[in-house]
């Protein structure tokens, strides 16, 4: 991991050149403007899933997508003939995408804070959108790896959305009743929302918080040891 | 010579598809020589070279680079190796000169950056996005990548593929002062100029085998006809005579022919490259 920190400023410079930070940054503004139109009362009830769209389903894509770029760049062959090292390319890649899930859930959350006293529990809910971002972001390079152009990456991501992140949503807005939750365990997205509502004082069964913190512990390290990092490095070599 | 690679028996089977792309191939590489493997595309030139940089690992057969099982090395092995890919290999949207820094600093060795782009003729464009560069300029970029390291064995891929023949030469006057100063060139190509102007030896490799393995002098001898062609001039017009090279200073109606006619030209029968590739491979080649 010698290169660790050389890799972490390169990926820091990649996100500013391809203005993926600042894209970022105008869609958390945007999250800004419709939580001041929503006011006060209903903030409590949106902020958190809009922090749960940024670092969940965003990561998802912008991960996917902004590997897939670098495919077509081919810059994942030539990192490789470098003596980085796997590894430490892999997480410096990872740790950019945390950064970006971080830097708006951070705005938003002291948005919400600061100018509705929304009550959050900030070192928790930094905790766990990190742990949201992480196993997001082994989603987005699982989908990226396997997608053989981008129109199937796209179609992928939608998958994935209509079949975790919409019952979520819909879970989270009454639409399911409580007993559909068990079932709701098994999608990493509903356990990313359990865990960001609890740092929002919801009330939230300890024991289904802590089934999806170790859900979203367990998937990513599983997605990364079986199927990430022995592919990586079969997807960049290819032409 | 000292060897730098020792090839045996190598073998590769693509998981995918099952395909057999490099088959049982066995050759050495000096050090300081120019050594091109040739074949026409899906042959297993990109392969050997993918398997030779580390990028394919489950390979069958034994390599040993500097007399040691290359799959005992680790990622400083990469310490050692400069490689330029048939394809641009950079983030178009930072500058020449910051994709190459970027790159440099992952290594310990450097050479110095804006001496690498002056002589390829980028020093003046490197602030411009490498989006904003032609081909031929990513070609270039592509070369100063697989130098920035000062490498030992330079692999190189296509290298002139996309070059005008001002930038190629350029190219190929760096590649020759490279291995003057003493580096080992790992060429795969299938163009039969570089070659004859590149290579101390060649393998040609066709379906995954190699077929021939020479120095690019002893291919010609071998595959040209031992013959001489005169083309002298007779009565206003051209006339072209052949005689065959063994013995030719006896030959009497050669020496009465140079003696009588003013000759225009006089060839001997070697063969060019291209010919051999044709011949060897079965396939047409690029001159």
């Amino acid at each position: 991991m010698s290169n660790f920190g050389l890799l972490m400023k390169g990926e820091m410079l990649r996100l500013i050149k391809y203005k993926i930070i600042q894209i970022s940054f105008v869609v958390t503004i945007l999250w800004l403007l419709i939580i001041f139109m929503i006011g006060s009362d209903q903030a409590a009830t949106f902020v958190p899933i809009f922090i749960f769209t940024d670092a969940a389903l965003m990561t998802v894509l912008l991960v996917g997508a902004s590997l897939f770029y670098e495919k077509q760049e081919n810059t994942l062959k030539t990192l490789m003939i470098t003596p980085s090292g796997l590894h430490a390319i892999i997480a410096s890649k990872v740790i950019s995408a945390i950064y970006l899930a971080l830097q708006s859930t951070v705005i938003i959350a002291l948005f919400a804070n600061l100018l509705f006293a929304v009550e959050i529990r900030f070192i928790a809910l930094i905790a766990f959108v990190i742990v949201i971002a992480f196993a997001h972001t082994a989603i987005g390079y699982t989908f990226s790896l396997f997608a053989k152009d981008f129109n199937e990456l796209i179609a992928q991501v939608g998958a994935y959305m209509i079949v975790f992140a919409i019952p979520t949503l819909f879970y989270a807005l009454g639409v399911f009743s409580e007993v559909f939750e068990t079932v709701l365990m098994f999608s990493p997205t509903h356990a990313a929302l359990l865990m960001i509502n609890y740092t929002f004082f919801s009330s939230t069964r300890l024991v289904l918080l802590l089934i999806g913190l170790a859900y979203l512990i367990v998937v990513p390290v599983l997605l990364f040891i079986y199927i990430i990092i022995p592919k990586y490095p079969e997807t960049a070599v290819k032409d | 010579m000292e060897k730098v690679f020792e090839v045996k028996n190598l073998q590769f089977t693509y998981r995918k598809n099952q395909i057999k792309a490099v088959n049982g191939i066995s050759f050495d590489v000096y050090k300081g020589e120019v050594f091109g493997l040739l074949g026409p595309s899906g042959a297993g030139k990109s392969t050997t070279q993918k398997i030779l940089t580390k990028l394919f690992k489950d390979y069958q057969g034994e390599i040993l680079y500097l007399g040691k099982d290359l799959k005992t090395y680790n990622n400083d092995y990469y310490e050692d190796l400069g490689v330029g890919f048939e394809l641009p290999v950079h983030f178009s949207k930072l500058t020449g000169l910051e994709n190459m820094k970027f790159f440099s600093q992952l290594y310990k060795n450097h050479r110095d950056i804006e001496t690498l782009l002056k002589a390829v003729g980028l020093y003046e464009d490197r602030n411009r996005m490498v989006s904003d560069y032609s081909k031929g300029m990513k070609m270039r970029l592509n070369f100063v990548r697989a130098m920035l390291n000062d490498p030992k064995i330079l692999f190189l891929d296509e290298v002139t593929n996309g070059l005008d023949p001002k930038n190629a030469r350029i190219i190929k006057d760096l590649i020759r002062q490279f291995k003057e100063a003493g580096g080992t060139v790992f060429l795969s190509t299938h163009l039969m100029n570089d070659v004859e102007e590149l290579c101390d030896r060649v393998a040609f490799i066709r379906g995954g085998e190699i077929v021939e393995i020479a120095t690019p002098r002893e291919l010609k001898i071998r595959f040209g006809k031992r013959e001489l062609k005169v083309e002298y001039f007779n009565n206003g017009t051209t006339s072209e005579a052949l005689f065959e090279l063994d013995g030719i200073g006896e030959n009497k109606a050669f020496l009465e022919l140079i003696n009588t006619y003013e000759v225009e030209t006089m060839h001997s029968g070697e063969t060019s490259l291209d010919d051999i590739f044709i011949k060897v491979t079965g396939e047409v080649g690029n001159v």
